[in-house]
């Protein structure tokens, strides 16, 4: 085994962030916790930077990044991130680097037992901020992404959203040097999603940690986590599992994927999917036990995308594909341990607080 | 930016014509009752809707006892954190309330250390405290009902008068007393359920179905509905004015000499309650049973009779359904909150005893002073029995003492009939408040039992800048939508002439306006929050009811169809009545206070 490739299952947990990031490594920590995750690999930081190298990226990043100056605008980064994706996307990878990569694609085939077995390939970040809530969405996912040409096309491309106009205004504000954050991407079994969506283990808006809070769609979860559809909102009681609510939404677009293009798209929900309710209560209670579980384990709360797998049956569990510490919300008092007139009172009735 | 409504037309030394007080004969915790001076421009002030007629100098004894005694001397006592209960100013006849707040934030977290300890003392001992407070009333107005005035002396009808104010300020203490504590545990159980993110609407709901001395009244005035009928006597009622039923009903003898013995009998349980809230200028059942009479009279309208047990029942039914549901959305940490405080509400019910406590205190407790006042206007020779209604208290305690004579006061006394009647006749323009409109209001009482919620106070802004309105809103007091004629009724003199199925539109109901709800299709009310009295009666006769709409009487003419919606608190004016059709629904002026 080479430095380039890690594979989810055979890294040493406490070391895998640093080596394959924080979202691989993250899913090596949920697999060494007991919870089920995709298989999969991940293409290093080392074999980032072994790329960068012999690529001559770095001197193609440095001089744009150069141009731009203390305060840049909006047009200027633009111009700096269409030139170095463009390098990026361009730039052969080495034959050595190409063959492990390959190789570990050819490894994964064996392992799911299906020749061009499609995958997620996933950028992984690395630096203080990559658990943070702003950093979702900020470097590019490919789903359903299948044969060895088409992954070394989603590496490379995973590599070139490191500098996107979004993750070059992000570093820059905050003076982080792109040298400081180098990126893996994780190359992953695709689960054939049923349903899939997020769950958060507080309250993402109020922060009431007394409950879990599940959104999900028909097909993957990228209409759900990029915002393009509304999802069913689903909140349950975290000690005893009771359903508080579900929310039925009306869902127009969802995450399906598309033969042709051999790759996950949105589209137009079909019209018998829209207004039906995504998880049956077994369902639901299995990525409620998950989240709860993984909260559990971090001793912190969390928010997951979970993958209802096309076969699985009740009593199996769900799938979890990304988990990432609650940064964005605060946790809020929990409710009082019993009802206390004088408090309430004071509250509410004297808008005073205690 | 904070909207001012000039209160200049109002400002006066002078309380009533002759009379400029020395401030001498009535005690106040914080701040006394007044007329308007400029710099009370400066505070928030809105138009009580108790006292629809305007006071008489008399009745200024309510300010007195009531608002600037009881509430103040409660709102120290208990202490309220932020406030200091409550004050008044008069516009000519007309009480204007406003809060009196604590602003020192050191003295506001010391009396919160206070109440720490007084509030769940007073919630554990409620139903004790009720019991003996309401037993101390009781044992006052026997007392009262056993003195012969007919036997005492001028003096001793002074001390008879002094008597019955004590008794009438003591009720009042004990009124506020009580009152603030539950309504402080009510919004406090309000509060929590609305950040549990239950629907505020529902939250009446928790507390209703349970029975009240005022529900009582009313289903006796039901019995003898049925009663009427079966004897025969609807045809008596439907041909006879209700000021005249009584005649008539005696000179009819036979079935309705029954049915007179039966509602004598009745009258002296439930007759000692007055058209109106704590004003000795309002007559008893017993003194005037037109009210009753005209109310049995339209409830013979009705084909069917009012089934009380169906709608407890019903109300029954749709608290626990509302509790259930309102349990199925919370945690099981929240349900233990919620179980606790719901149980803490129903022993200490708020809503329950915003009912109860009429026919023990409001309803009665000013009578005793009017029967001194009556007889005392007989001793001296007066004109109108009414006539001492029309002298302050120290007026009233010089005359019994001999200080002075029936005939100084005479002209005082018509000049101040005038005054009255002169006010009377524009109540309808009253402003709804006056001086420096806040843009929310913070205090308890003033939210919950008055409506002055954020949209009232944005509907006055609305209006006073000339915007038309068609569709009113206001607090979704009580489910359900009717559709209807409406009666903009300015005071409970001509309640019981409202037809079955029309809608009754008015400032705000008190608790003798309650027979109404039986008959009525909806209600809509200018004031009032989700505990005001139509919100809780409506709640419990299954009426829609849209309360704190804020100008509903001013932009609703009598006779207009409306639809009211209590569900989502709108009311939708169809079409405009052609003017003048009000004149009939007029209520007769002439005598200005009846007497």
């Amino acid at each position: 085994m080479s430095g380039t490739i890690i594979w989810t299952d055979q890294v040493d947990p406490a070391t895998a962030s640093a080596v394959a990031g924080a979202k691989m490594g993250r899913l090596s920590e949920l697999l060494q916790a007991g919870v089920c995750v995709p298989a999969g690999f991940s293409v290093t930081i080392d074999a980032y930077r072994q790329h960068c190298a012999q690529s001559r990226l770095d001197a193609v990043i440095d001089t744009a990044l150069a141009g731009l100056g203390d305060n840049p605008g909006p047009a200027p980064i633009e111009q700096a991130s269409r030139t170095i994706r463009a390098e990026f996307e361009q730039r052969p990878i080495s034959t050595a680097l190409a063959k492990d990569i390959t190789d570990a694609y050819d490894d994964l085939c064996l392992h799911c037992v299906e020749v061009n077995v499609p995958t997620a390939v996933r950028s992984s970040a690395t630096g203080e901020d990559s658990d943070d809530a702003s950093f979702a969405g900020i470097f590019d996912t490919y789903l359903g992404v299948s044969g060895p040409g088409r992954i070394l096309d989603a590496v490379r491309a995973c590599w070139g959203s490191l500098f996107t106009e979004r993750a070059l205004d992000y570093r820059h504000r905050r003076g982080i040097s792109h040298h400081e954050m180098p990126i893996a991407v994780g190359v992953i079994e695709l689960i054939h999603a049923r349903a899939s969506g997020v769950a958060f283990s507080i309250h993402p808006v109020t922060g009431k940690s007394d409950r879990i809070v599940i959104e999900g769609n028909w097909g993957w979860g990228e209409a759900v986590v990029q915002g393009l559809v509304t999802p069913d909102h689903i909140e349950i009681g975290k000690s005893d599992g009771r359903v508080l609510r579900y929310d039925v939404a009306s869902k127009k677009i969802v995450s399906a994927f598309d033969y042709a293009a051999g790759r996950v798209v949105e589209t137009d929900m079909p019209a018998r999917l829209v207004d039906r309710r995504v998880l049956d209560d077994e369902q639901t209670a299995a990525v409620a036990e998950a989240v709860a579980a993984i909260e559990k384990h971090y001793g912190f709360p969390v928010d997951v995308e979970w993958v209802l797998d096309r076969h699985r049956r009740a009593g199996e569990p769900i799938c979890i594909v990304q988990v990432r510490p609650v940064t964005a919300v605060k946790v809020s008092s929990p409710p009082p341990a019993r009802w206390n007139p004088v408090s309430a009172a004071t509250k509410y009735a004297f808008h005073r607080t205690t | 930016m904070a909207d001012v409504i000039p209160l200049d037309e109002f400002v006066s030394d002078e309380w009533y014509p002759g009379f400029k007080p020395a401030y001498d004969h009535a005690p106040w915790m914080v701040d006394p009752v007044d007329t308007f001076k400029k710099k009370d421009e400066e505070t928030f002030w809105f138009l009580d809707f108790h006292w629809p007629r305007g006071l008489t100098p008399m009745g200024w004894i309510w300010g007195e006892d009531g608002y600037n005694w009881g509430t103040q001397l409660a709102a120290e006592t208990l202490p309220l954190p932020p406030g200091r209960g409550m004050t008044s100013r008069f516009a000519g006849t007309h009480l204007y309330g406003s809060a009196v707040p604590v602003t020192d934030p050191r003295e506001i977290g010391a009396r919160a250390k206070r109440i720490e300890k007084s509030l769940p003392l007073f919630l554990g001992n409620f139903e004790d405290i009720w019991a003996t407070r309401r037993q101390e009333t009781e044992d006052g107005w026997a007392y009262l009902r056993s003195v012969d005035l007919g036997k005492l002396s001028l003096a001793e009808l002074g001390e008879n008068l002094v008597q019955a104010r004590a008794y009438h300020k003591r009720a009042f203490e004990i009124h506020f007393e009580v009152m603030y504590p539950l309504l402080a545990n009510f919004v406090g159980f309000y509060g929590q359920c609305v950040e549990f993110g239950l629907d505020p609407g529902q939250i009446g709901k928790f507390l209703q179905g349970y029975d009240t001395k005022i529900m009582e009244t009313d289903r006796e005035l039901w019995r003898l509905t049925a009663q009427a009928r079966s004897g025969g006597l609807a045809d008596v009622f439907a041909a006879t004015e209700a000021e005249n039923l009584s005649a008539a009903l005696s000179a009819h003898g036979g079935a309705a000499s029954t049915w007179l013995s039966h509602f004598e009998d009745f009258l002296q349980i439930y007759g000692w309650r007055t058209e109106g809230s704590c004003d000795l200028a309002l007559p008893s059942w017993i003194e005037d049973p037109t009210p009753a009479l005209g109310t049995i009279k339209t409830f013979l309208l009705k084909p069917e009779v009012h089934d009380f047990k169906a709608a407890l029942d019903a109300a029954i039914a749709e608290r626990e359904e509302a509790v259930d549901a309102a349990r199925s959305v919370l945690t099981r940490e929240e349900q233990a909150v919620f179980d606790g405080g719901l149980e803490s509400c129903r022993a200490a019910n708020f809503p329950w005893w915003q009912d109860d406590h009429n026919y023990y205190i409001d309803l009665k407790v000013s009578l005793p002073m009017r029967w001194a006042c009556q007889e005392i206007a007989g001793r001296v020779g007066a004109d109108a029995s009414d006539d001492m209604f029309f002298l302050f208290w120290p007026e009233n305690m010089q005359l019994v003492r001999g200080e002075r004579s029936y005939p100084d006061f005479k002209p005082i006394i018509e000049a101040r009939k005038q005054y009255f009647d002169h006010w009377y006749q524009r109540r309808a323009s009253m402003p709804k408040m006056l001086g420096t409109i806040p843009d929310s209001v913070d205090d308890p009482i003033v939210i919950e039992i008055f409506g002055l919620n954020g949209h009232f106070l944005d509907t006055i802004k609305a209006a006073a800048s000339g915007q038309e309105v068609r569709t009113l809103t206001g607090i979704p007091a009580s489910k359900g939508i009717a559709r209807g004629i409406a009666r903009v009724l300015s005071n409970a003199d001509e309640l019981h002439r409202i037809q079955p199925g029309e809608i009754l539109v008015c400032e705000s109901t008190s608790p003798n306006w309650t027979p109404a709800f039986a008959k009525i299709a909806a209600c809509v009310c200018d004031g009032g929050g989700t505990l005001s009295h139509a919100a809780i009666v409506g709640r419990e006769y299954g009426v829609p009811t849209v309360t704190a709409v804020g100008l509903a009487t001013a932009i609703i003419n009598d006779g207009d169809e409306i639809e009211v919606n209590g569900t989502t608190g709108t009311v939708t004016v169809f079409h405009t009545a052609t003017a003048g059709s009000t004149e009939g629904a007029e209520p007769a002026a002439t005598g200005g206070v009846p007497s």
